[in-house]
């Protein structure tokens, strides 16, 4: 068994549609260190959502094996993929998935409530500039905002792995920018391992290690020795 | 093809359709069946009626000689009145342990045209002072009797043989009620004979009169001026009573059978038909929301929107048709079981279920049309989307604060889930108040039905096991001193206690309110009869005063203290006397007054008067004790306590079929309600739910904010239920109370407790099923797209 904090050996996941079985992730192996900053790229339908749900406890793997400090997720069941996921991982989705009848504050308090190291929430909405707003439900926000919130929503439960698909996909670049900011400063304030999944080529010069997906095949994992400071990335 | 499109979206919802599908087929089963069987009773009563010259009037009088008859022809309003003499007698049947019972009415073989003429199925007509006799056709078949069989009666304490001839039917007897106190017409050990009027005067050597009149009346005329102009040429012949068709007995009761029947035809479908549009408002309104898209794409196509319209709109014809079609197979089809369970009650002959086009054909037509308004009403939108608007998704949905959180400490009780739960509960208030009315409906319909099956034992049960707690009723066939009978009675073999009985007919009059009743007199230490309070505890009759039942009081406007007239034919002058109500008391079985016998006889000016008595037994002695007195002159009936209480459970058992039918039609609806309305809020939260499971929620979490949303909807909707049921009650009782019933409307709280089980498994049920779709998410899929 290797050490590190996240482990992929072979991970390959098959999907039966019809007669056609879908090989959206073919044999890939990686390994996650703490506090570094992923981000993963490539094209519409190379796969990079089948990774994120796989890493992020949503879905199994057909194939493969994955660690997570050591145990094993490829054979975990239903209910050790809840605890996993309520404990370990952060989510961050494109469209924000906020509850549209709780307010900022209480979306965030909603994911505090099941968590066992949970940080402040108001301290976090503080954090993420978002103090005056507490009291504002999901549709008084514009769409940075939401996507701030969801960004404390998923830190609160302090978890130590920070999954985001596409998480500046509906955000114009300003607030994209101010996103992407503060995902950096989760990974060198909180030390949390973040991973960035996106098409947008850009983003990538902010990370720590690029890996480039096509066809469901994991073809390179680049080392960025020198990543660069959020408000730099241009696109 | 969107045909093909309109199969595939039901079938990917099918709960809540099925659940709409199941409540429309229920309600256009009630309709097409029972509105079949109201046909079927009103076409035959009125035939019946008719056919067999069904009197208008009913006269009951001592002795009226024939000879006097033809001048009361000439009273202004009568078309045509004629005399008999009816007699009730017992059956000679030693080896029969229970009574068995005759009415004998007399006939005239020369009348042309009788009154309430008997309808013949078979056999001959009546020959002039034969000793024959044609009996009722449910008499005559129950009893597996055959024609030319010969019957022995007792009459005047002598036995009689008569011949049967014919078998046929009158409508006076198509409810045949043996007296007010009977519920149910039983031919096991009632039946009616009709004897040629020569023949059965001689069986009563001291009549030579008839004892009836009945008559009919021209058209349009009143029965009230009739009625006073009869009482003043009757009065000398000892006038008892008169009352009109809508008084009689079988009448009455058939009526009320009929308007209860069509009442329902005619109510519950409109409530089934109603639930079953909201939900299928419902669920095609959430379809068109989520197939904006689709709607968008259509018709940018080109598709025109009455096309589109259309294309939805078949979704509840679809649902209305097969709903119809499934309702109108079963209700003709329940319209078989339904008729041999009346025809058990009624005797109509020409009354038998047949297949009603008709109403089959009804049932289909009201089922489509609901559904198509309620599915217009859920479509219409569909008209006013622009294909662009349509393809852009919806604006979310806006989170508001709600009226508790200004109640900052109880809102501070709730975590997180829990306030998401109740705003929930504003979010969308129609479907809150539909699943609210779907718990209230569920839980009230059950507590009511079995409310109704626990009052109904009560009603009965109470009145053979608590109030009339004697073994043998002894009714005398005419007045009698009561010492010396008593003391007859009481010498005989295995006798514990006799104890005499005065049932007085009497009118009581209070202001201008009258009511003809009989007055029952007891000793006031009964141990044979109780009279009981609501809770049970034993009161006894008041010297010098009087206890009126609950529906007597009401109907008189009297209280206690109120002194009421009272006159009753059995008193030998015409002077009128007084009595104060001492009190009044529930009586559920008739409606009669209470008084201390001697109290009684002392108003009567009759000391010792008595018309019954009342007598405990050994068992192994009732049969010998019966055997001696049932030829006795004396005596008109011995009726034995312990068999009409098994008549009466027997009664009940069916009747408690149908109480249960109802009971399973309430839960299906409340469940139908509560099901669907659990299906289609976790589709539309399909998004949200799955985000909290993302979040790392268990499905157990997930699935309690939705139960803790319904809890918090169901708690009042039950407590609410109460008084529903109760008002459901109220207006059943309002609709059954008569001289001969008076419904309590108390809800027992075993009905209660019960109606709580059934509910609270219907919402758990609708929650498992919640669960499983629950586990069932797809995250990463419900995830990735935009809302």
């Amino acid at each position: 068994m290797s050490e590190g904090l996240l482990v992929a050996n072979n991970l390959s996941k098959f999907y039966q549609m019809g007669e056609v079985t879908v090989k959206a992730l073919k044999e890939a192996s990686f390994r996650l260190e703490e506090g570094e900053l992923v981000v993963v790229l490539g094209p519409s339908g190379s796969g990079k959502s089948t990774l994120l749900n796989i890493i992020g406890g949503m879905d199994r793997p057909t194939g493969g094996e994955l660690f997570y400090r050591g145990k094993s997720l490829h054979r975990a069941g239903a209910k050790e993929l809840t605890v996993y996921r309520r404990h370990h991982i952060g989510f961050v989705f494109q469209f924000y998935n906020l509850m549209p009848n709780l307010t900022a504050l209480e979306n965030i308090q909603l994911s505090v409530q099941i968590a066992s190291d949970p940080l402040s929430p108001t301290e976090l909405l503080a954090k993420v500039g978002l103090a005056d707003r507490a009291d504002h439900f999901p549709s008084q926000l514009s769409g940075g905002e939401q996507q701030r919130v969801a960004l404390a929503r998923a830190l609160a439960k302090n978890p130590r792995i920070l999954l985001c698909d596409e998480p500046t996909g509906a955000l114009d670049y300003g607030t994209s920018i101010q996103v992407l900011q503060l995902l950096k400063e989760t990974c060198e304030t909180y030390g949390k391992t973040v991973v960035i999944i996106t098409h947008n080529t850009a983003i990538a010069q902010m990370a720590h290690r690029i890996f480039y997906l096509k066809d469901g095949i994991l073809e390179r994992i680049e080392e960025n020795q020198t990543p660069l400071p959020p408000e730099k990335v241009t696109w | 093809m969107l045909w093909r499109k309109m199969l595939r979206d039901i079938l990917e919802n099918k709960g809540a359709y099925l659940a709409c599908l199941v409540i429309i087929a229920m309600g256009v089963m009630i309709f097409t069946s029972f509105a079949s069987i109201v046909q079927s009773l009103h076409v035959s009563q009125q035939a019946y009626y008719e056919n067999q010259n069904f009197a208008d009037g009913f006269v009951q009088v001592t002795a009226i000689p024939p000879g006097t008859i033809a001048r009361l022809r000439d009273i202004d309003g009568i078309e045509d009145i004629q005399g008999r003499l009816v007699k009730d007698v017992t059956l000679w049947q030693p080896e029969n342990p229970e009574n068995i019972y005759l009415r004998l009415i007399s006939v005239d073989p020369n009348e042309p045209n009788p009154i309430n003429g008997v309808l013949l199925s078979q056999g001959r007509p009546l020959q002039k002072s034969a000793r024959e006799m044609w009996l009722d056709n449910q008499f005559f078949s129950t009893h597996n009797l055959s024609l030319n069989d010969q019957v022995e009666i007792i009459a005047a304490g002598k036995r009689q043989r008569l011949t049967v001839v014919g078998v046929g039917s009158s409508p006076e007897f198509v409810y045949a009620l043996r007296s007010m106190a009977d519920i149910y017409p039983d031919p096991e050990t009632f039946g009616i004979g009709f004897v040629p009027w020569d023949t059965l005067r001689t069986f009563f050597p001291d009549t030579d009169s008839f004892n009836e009149l009945v008559f009919t009346l021209k058209p349009g005329a009143g029965f009230e001026q009739v009625k006073e102009e009869l009482e003043r040429q009757l009065a000398p012949y000892g006038l008892i009573s008169i009352i009109s068709r809508a008084d009689q007995v079988s009448h009455q009761l058939l009526q009320m059978d009929i308007d209860a029947v069509e009442s329902m035809s005619t109510a519950m479908p409109v409530m089934f038909l109603g639930i079953a549009a909201v939900i299928l408002y419902i669920t095609l309104k959430r379809l068109i929301e989520q197939q904006r898209g689709q709607i968008g794409i259509l018709k940018a196509e080109g598709y025109t929107d009455p096309e589109i319209l259309r294309h939805y709109l078949s979704y509840a014809l679809f649902i209305g048709l097969v709903g119809g079609v499934a309702g109108s197979l079963m209700g003709s089809l329940l319209a078989y079981p339904l008729t041999a369970i009346y025809q058990e009650f009624f005797n109509l002959p020409a009354f038998t279920a047949a297949f009603s086009p008709f109403h089959f054909v009804g049932g289909i037509v009201l089922s489509v049309g609901f559904a198509l308004l309620a599915g217009y009403q859920g479509a219409k939108k569909v008209l006013s989307l622009q294909p662009v608007e349509a393809m852009r998704p919806h604006a979310p949905i806006a989170g508001k604060r709600i009226f508790l959180e200004h109640f900052s400490l109880l809102w501070r009780l709730l975590n997180t889930q829990g306030r998401m739960a109740v705003r929930n509960l504003t979010r969308n208030q129609g479907r809150s108040l539909f699943i609210f009315f779907g718990i209230m409906i569920c839980f009230a319909i059950s507590s009511f039905t079995w409310s109704m099956n626990d009052i109904f034992q009560k009603m009965l049960y109470d009145q053979y096991e608590k109030v009339e707690v004697y073994d043998l009723k002894i009714t005398f066939a005419q007045p009698l001193k009561q010492d010396p009978v008593l003391r007859e009675l009481r010498a005989n073999p295995g006798v514990q206690q006799v104890e005499p009985l005065a049932e007085v007919p009497v009118t009581l009059k209070h202001q201008w309110h009258e009511e003809d009743v009989v007055i029952i007199g007891i000793l006031s230490d009964s141990r044979l009869y109780n009279i009981l309070d609501s809770d049970y505890n034993r009161m006894e009759p008041p010297e010098n005063g009087i206890l009126l039942s609950e529906r007597l009081a009401g109907l008189l406007e009297a209280t206690v203290g109120t002194t009421l007239s009272l006159e009753s034919p059995l008193k030998p002058d015409d002077r009128e006397n007084t009595v104060v109500v001492a009190g009044i008391i529930p009586q559920y079985v008739g409606m009669n007054a209470y008084m201390e016998i001697s109290s009684l006889q002392r108003i009567l000016r009759e000391p010792g008067l008595a018309t019954a008595a009342m007598v405990n037994m050994d068992q192994e002695a009732i049969p010998f004790f019966k055997e001696k007195y049932l030829t006795a002159a004396n005596i008109a009936a011995i009726e034995e306590n312990g068999l009409r209480l098994n008549k009466m459970k027997e009664l009940m058992d069916t009747y408690g079929s149908m109480i249960y039918l109802y009971a399973l039609i309430g839960v299906i609806v409340g469940f139908a309600i509560i099901y669907s309305s659990s299906v289609i809020t976790i589709a539309e939260r399909e998004r949200e739910l799955a985000s909290m499971m993302v979040l790392g929620m268990t499905p157990e979490e997930v699935l309690s904010v939705v139960t803790f949303e319904q809890w918090c909807i169901g708690v009042p909707a039950l407590i609410l239920g109460i008084p529903v049921a109760k008002g459901m009650m109220g207006s059943f009782g309002q609709l059954l109370n008569s001289d001969l019933l008076t419904m309590p409307t108390t809800l027992s709280s075993q009905a209660l407790f019960l109606a709580l089980m059934v509910t609270v498994a219907s919402i758990w049920i609708a929650q498992r099923t919640a669960a499983r779709k629950i586990r069932g998410f797809s995250l990463a899929e419900v995830l990735k797209s935009r809302e």
